[in-house]
């Protein structure tokens, strides 16, 4: 891989053991993936935020680049942790990760990051530009940001984007490249997508089919709504090893079918019609009893439009005592929400509104037995398809308003 | 007992060298999400090793998937002793690959064949990912 006398300096030690250490990690990387160069970058979204991810080992790592005089020379937010700093005894979060997420976030801010510590970076003033390269961990964010934003970043881990943020500076490969964002196979939607939820069984249902491949669709509407993506990202991240897709006369890189293949043919066609939606829910929703407990909501980090959304589904009403819900999201979100009365709301009718962390990044292998959980329900694709294997908790699987009515009922319908 | 001998040539993802028992699957792993760090156990449902544990093995799969959180998970894994001594990978992958350059686990794929296909679970593995070689002995 070609460094620029710059570069080569910074591997030699010229600007010190962190950034020497950050080019082995990134000339590793990069020659792996053949890349030819190094390009430069200011804008990461660090993985690797959560202990749960980091354990001590990686919190020690961070802290030890940090020591070495790690300081960050781009712009750098991180994603969520493994507490929530305001509350985290109250909702069954142990000690032992309080004090080992405080080293850890205090590692990050230390050398320069904004530690929003949240999985919408998007949503809390880190705005990718068209055409951005860019070094995002958070694999709902990457699709997000390559597909809805037309940014160009790779699947980057904690150890890649803290080199990246050391050094501003990415290997050449991957989504950085014009010839490596064009579709490969195509599926055609013929059943509406009513909610978020129907676009995350969407996203589910593409991602077990994809490998690393992108999808394009055709058949969405002409304006789905910002939640409405989201789901339909983070779902098509965690089912395969997505990087991004394209939705024909929706995405800004396929204003046509054409454009979206780069003029090739699709490899495959698949279609999603309603007896493949149904599969999905079916494969998400694998609780066999009506037994509910844990509700989460804002899976990726809910928008002061979900948080509304819940709010006004327990507008003077009460959840009932035997459920647990929690309402995931962002600092940023959870400040005007707050101002809008949604919170107030919220927490009248005993709902839980969670900064910072959840279900997925905390330790809910603790959490859970420390609560007596014996299942998850959601309207969120991701978390129902994570939670089995991350945590070990059955799914109950259903939209906004199947979930709040749980909610409120205490059994599933 | 007779043993078959053979070397499969691929390219070097990460550099290294080790050897150990082959696990192999044919499908993507996800080590945040798909993998009890603390066990070295495959906990994602329906995976085809749901249940059977990878430390210490040459862990042979189609490629990575899944959360960006798996690269600090591989490199705990290395630090507790749960993690397997090397990837042999049909499709290499970001997220697996950062996590064994920092756990300094080699990592060879690029094969004329498909690994999960040639090596079978159990065969002796011996690795040289500087020189993409991967060198299999099967006890018959």
């Amino acid at each position: 891989m070609f460094l620029t006398d710059e570069e080569t300096g910074m591997l030699n030690g010229d600007q010190g053991d962190a950034v020497k250490k950050a080019m082995e990690i990134l000339v590793a990387l990069g020659e792996s993936f053949g890349a030819k160069r190094l390009v430069p970058i200011n804008n990461v979204h660090m993985a690797g935020s959560s202990v749960l991810v980091a354990e001590e080992a990686g919190t020690r790592f961070v802290e030890d680049i940090r020591t070495q005089g790690g300081t960050f020379v781009t712009n750098v937010t991180t994603n969520p942790t493994a507490v929530d700093p305001t509350q985290w005894k109250k909702i069954g979060i142990p000690e032992s990760d309080s004090v080992l997420q405080t080293r850890l976030t205090d590692a990050y801010a230390g050398m320069g990051a904004n530690t929003c510590n949240t999985c919408i970076p998007y949503l809390v003033g880190n705005t990718p530009r068209f055409g951005e390269h860019m070094v995002w961990g958070e694999s709902s964010a990457v699709v997000y940001a390559n597909s809805v934003c037309g940014a160009r970043t790779n699947r980057e881990g904690g150890p890649s984007g803290l080199a990246s943020a050391l050094t501003g500076r990415t290997p050449e490969y991957g989504f950085h490249l014009t010839e490596n964002r064009y579709g490969k196979f195509l599926i055609k939607v013929e059943t509406p997508l009513n909610d978020m939820t129907d676009y995350g069984t969407l996203g589910c249902f593409a991602g077990k089919i994809a490998g690393q491949d992108t999808p394009v669709f055709t058949g969405l509407p002409a304006s789905p709504t910002l939640e409405q993506v989201k789901a339909l990202s983070a779902a098509l991240a965690s089912s395969g090893a997505v990087s991004m897709f394209h939705a024909v006369g929706v995405t800004p890189e396929a204003p046509t079918l054409e454009a979206a293949f780069g003029r090739k043919e699709p490899e495959q066609v698949f279609v999603f019609d309603l007896a493949e939606k149904q599969k999905v829910e079916a494969f998400l929703n694998k609780e066999a009893t009506d037994h509910v407990d844990w509700i989460q909501i804002g899976c990726p980090n809910a928008s002061v439009q979900e948080i509304r959304e819940v709010a006004q589904a327990l507008e003077g009403k009460k959840i009932h005592r035997d459920i647990t819900l929690w309402v995931t999201t962002a600092g940023a979100m959870y400040a005007m929400a707050e101002r809008m009365g949604y919170i107030k709301t919220i927490e009248d009718a005993g709902g839980v509104i969670v900064r910072e962390t959840c279900p997925f990044l905390a330790r809910s292998r603790v959490i859970a037995p420390n609560k007596g959980f014996k299942t998850l329900t959601t309207n969120s694709a991701k978390m129902a398809f994570y939670a089995p294997g991350q945590f070990g908790l059955p799914t109950h699987y259903g939209n906004l308003d199947r979930v709040m009515q749980a909610a409120l009922d205490g059994v599933w319908r | 007992m007779t043993a078959d001998h053979f070397i499969l040539a691929g390219r070097k993802i990460v550099k290294g060298k080790a050897s150990g028992q082959a696990i192999v699957t044919r499908e993507a792993i996800s080590f945040n999400g798909g993998v009890d760090n603390m066990t070295g156990i495959v906990t994602e449902p329906g995976h085809e090793l749901e249940g059977q544990n990878i430390s210490g093995k040459v862990l042979v799969f189609s490629t990575g998937k899944g959360s960006t959180g798996g690269s600090y998970k591989i490199y705990d894994m290395v630090s507790r002793g749960t993690a397997p001594v090397a990837f042999i990978q049909t499709t290499p992958e970001a997220i697996t690959t950062i996590g064994a350059i920092i756990g300094n686990i080699p990592v060879v794929s690029g094969f004329e064949q498909d690994p999960t296909l040639a090596i079978l679970n159990d065969d002796f593995i011996e690795l040289d990912a500087d020189a993409g070689t991967v060198s299999i002995t099967r006890t018959q």
